[in-house]
């Protein structure tokens, strides 16, 4: 079986300061990864790295999405291969209608696939609903992207954008980050509904309490650019107890 | 060239000569101002005189396009789904059919039958701008309009022609009596070789002018427009203007606020792509107390083309509690566009509020790897933020008619590369 994404010895840098040193995972679909790492550690380099943000580059190695290289595709060919990047800090868009934004985000995967595109109506509908799913109000659907949000709204309509763009791989930057125990719940609440066999998702965090939310099958970690240990969820429970210091001093 | 024009057939058109002839005078003297001349440091127009010029002297019968075509102003009132009274010069000069069937409250007269309008339109029109002394003297067609009350359509002045070696110069006098309103849209879309339309609005007391402006001339013609506003006690006036066409276009409009309690909103979005030159000048003069005026300018520039926002406010000494506002933000998509921005303020009063700014900026590549990162193309993405960064400003526009003849154009240029 192909895997559904498969990162190897990737080295990357951003400006001339190499920060990923040979990064070595396999993701198959329905699995859910958690990466944990301290601060500096390349946690977000590596979510850009994977959606194709400019100025990371990629130095060495190679990432494969169902066997394919992507490294050669720019962002928005990834997200329609099936590449989705939940920031750590969503941007705001004014002036950028929401419903108009995610209607091209949805129409521009769907002419890829070779279907229609959605007309407004009726895509209004499958906003709705989903949005009601996922606590996004009719007051924020209506607003300018993510301008007057609160860090919770942020964080839950990036959900949003994840369970209408319906991703095969989805990377979630410190969605945590910012977000207090009920807006917590509520976010990962939402990720968890869209856990599916044929998805995998990868979850990028510094704490281990999205993981009590947040079930990861596999948990690594990362530190100075590299995967230092791979384990189970108890993994997570080790760093919340003993810190990094000690998986750095073994590597 | 110069010669040719400083000959018109005066004989033709006069109804009074000594206002024709002290602009022709005055045209003669100073001619095209040259780059030294602080105005027009940013916008060289001294080229034009080596240009082989003739004021236009007919009808061509070419019009510029298809009235289907959303882009162009009949089409664009069809599109909006409006019924307009339109007005409409070719290469200048007047086309009589237009007076006809006039909607009620309005009077419109060719210039040559109203005595007193050429003298007022010389009062009103911009000091010391080449286009106020040339169109007087060589005026190719000219109408005086008049607004009695409330006017329910709106009135579109359609400017075409494709004299392609030919100046237009178009002399348009507005007059609206104590608390009429119109609701006016002034459409230019002609091929000639210089658009120089001469624009006088006198605003009585309590009046109201609605307004937009369309520049979408062909790609070589050169638009110079000067335009004088005059408002009394109380009136307003709402115009914005949307600037995608020309080789080289300057709209230049000063205004009087000289009855207290005056509004004047000012606003203007310009678009250049290739080596378009667009310039918007402006000069607010608050004369009196408790008047306020408010300029919202944007641009956007691709390529090598360059945009120029001048505007400065004066204040005079007894225009105590003025707010004069002005803000003006360009947006680059090209590192070798260029945008020059000159916002001033001349105070002498004590007692005001006003406000300048101006910013010049790029895309922000935060906000297209957001969008990009979603599946939206790279070029839908940058049309969906350049949209944004206009939108605001388009929103100002509190008459949605007249919003809805602009939305097409600014629309259609958003779409790329088409010449309107």
């Amino acid at each position: 079986m192909t895997a559904l994404l498969e990162i190897r010895d990737l080295h990357a840098s951003v400006g001339d300061t190499p920060i990923l040193k040979g990064i070595n995972l396999t993701i198959n679909a329905g699995e859910v990864h958690a990466i944990m790492g301290p601060n500096g550690s390349g946690k977000s380099t590596m979510s850009y790295v994977l959606a194709g943000r400019d100025g990371y580059e990629v130095t060495g190695g190679d990432i494969l999405m169902n066997g394919e290289s992507m490294l050669e595709m720019e962002p928005d060919e990834r997200a329609r291969a099936g590449m989705f990047l939940a920031f750590q800090y969503p941007v705001e868009l004014p002036g950028v209608g929401g419903m108009s934004f995610l209607r091209a985000a949805v129409n521009a995967r769907r002419v890829e696939a070779g279907e229609e595109e959605i007309d407004q109506l009726g895509f209004v509908k499958i906003v709705r609903e989903k949005a009601r799913l996922l606590g996004v109000s009719d007051e924020m659907l209506k607003r300018a992207v993510n301008v007057g949000f609160s860090g919770g709204e942020k964080k839950r309509y990036e959900i949003l954008q994840m369970a209408l763009l319906e991703p095969t791989m989805a990377v979630l930057d410190e969605t945590d980050s910012g977000l207090d125990v009920d807006a917590l719940r509520i976010v990962s609440e939402g990720v968890n509904l869209l856990r599916d066999p044929g998805r995998a998702m990868l979850v990028i965090t510094h704490y281990q309490r999205l993981l009590n939310h947040i079930v990861p099958d596999y948990v690594h970690i990362l530190a100075g650019g590299k995967i230092r240990k791979t384990g189970g969820k108890e993994l997570a429970f080790e760093v919340e107890e003993s810190g990094y210091a000690g998986i750095d001093d073994a590597a | 060239m110069l010669g040719s024009m400083m000959q018109p057939d005066m004989g033709a058109v006069m109804t009074d000569e000594g206002v024709r002839a002290d602009a022709l005078a005055r045209w003669q003297q100073d001619g095209w101002p040259g780059p030294r001349v602080e105005p027009w440091r940013f916008t060289r127009v001294d080229g034009l005189a080596e240009r082989d010029l003739v004021p236009a002297t007919a009808l061509s019968g070419a019009a510029s396009g298809p009235d289907g075509d959303p882009g162009s102003g009949p089409g664009a009132v069809a599109a909006a789904g409006i019924s307009a009274h339109v007005i409409r010069f070719e290469n200048g000069i007047l086309d009589p059919s237009g007076l006809a069937a006039l909607p009620a409250g309005l009077v419109v007269r060719e210039m040559m039958d109203d005595e007193q309008a050429l003298s007022r339109l010389q009062q009103i029109a911009p000091k010391g701008h080449p286009v106020s002394d040339l169109s007087l003297a060589v005026m190719t067609g000219g109408i005086a309009i008049d607004v009695d009350s409330a006017v329910s359509s709106p009135l579109m002045l359609l400017f075409e022609g494709g004299e392609t070696g030919a100046s237009a110069h178009p002399a348009i006098l507005i007059r609206l009596a104590p608390k009429a309103h119109l609701q006016l849209a002034e459409w230019h879309q002609s091929d000639v070789g210089l658009a120089a339309p001469l624009i006088g609005v006198d605003i009585a007391a309590g009046a109201r002018l609605e307004q937009v402006k369309v520049q979408a001339e062909g790609a070589a013609t050169t638009h110079l427009a000067a335009t004088g506003v005059a408002l009394g006690e109380g009136a307003s006036i709402a115009g914005f203007s949307l600037c995608t066409g020309g080789a080289l276009a300057r709209l230049e409009t000063h205004v009087a606020l000289a009855g207290s309690g005056a509004d004047c909103e000012l606003s203007a979005i310009y678009m250049g792509r290739g080596d378009q030159h667009q310039d918007i000048t402006t000069y607010m003069d608050h004369a009196v107390a408790e008047c306020t005026s408010n300029q919202i300018i944007r641009g956007v520039l691709d390529d090598s083309s360059r945009g120029v926002y001048q505007g400065r406010v004066h204040v005079a000494p007894d225009a105590q509690k003025t707010d004069g506002q002005q803000m003006a933000r360009a947006l680059l998509l090209s590192r070798k566009a260029e945008a020059d921005a000159k916002p001033e303020l001349e105070i002498y009063a004590d007692d005001v509020v006003c406000a300048h700014g101006a910013t010049v900026g790029e895309l922000d590549a935060t906000q297209l790897f957001y969008l990009t990162s979603r599946g939206i193309p790279y070029e839908t993405a940058r049309a969906m933020l350049i949209e944004a960064f206009l939108i605001d400003t388009i929103e100002t526009i509190e008459n949605d008619t007249l919003a809805g003849l602009l939305r097409p154009v600014a629309e259609a240029w958003l779409a790329g590369g088409k010449d309107l």
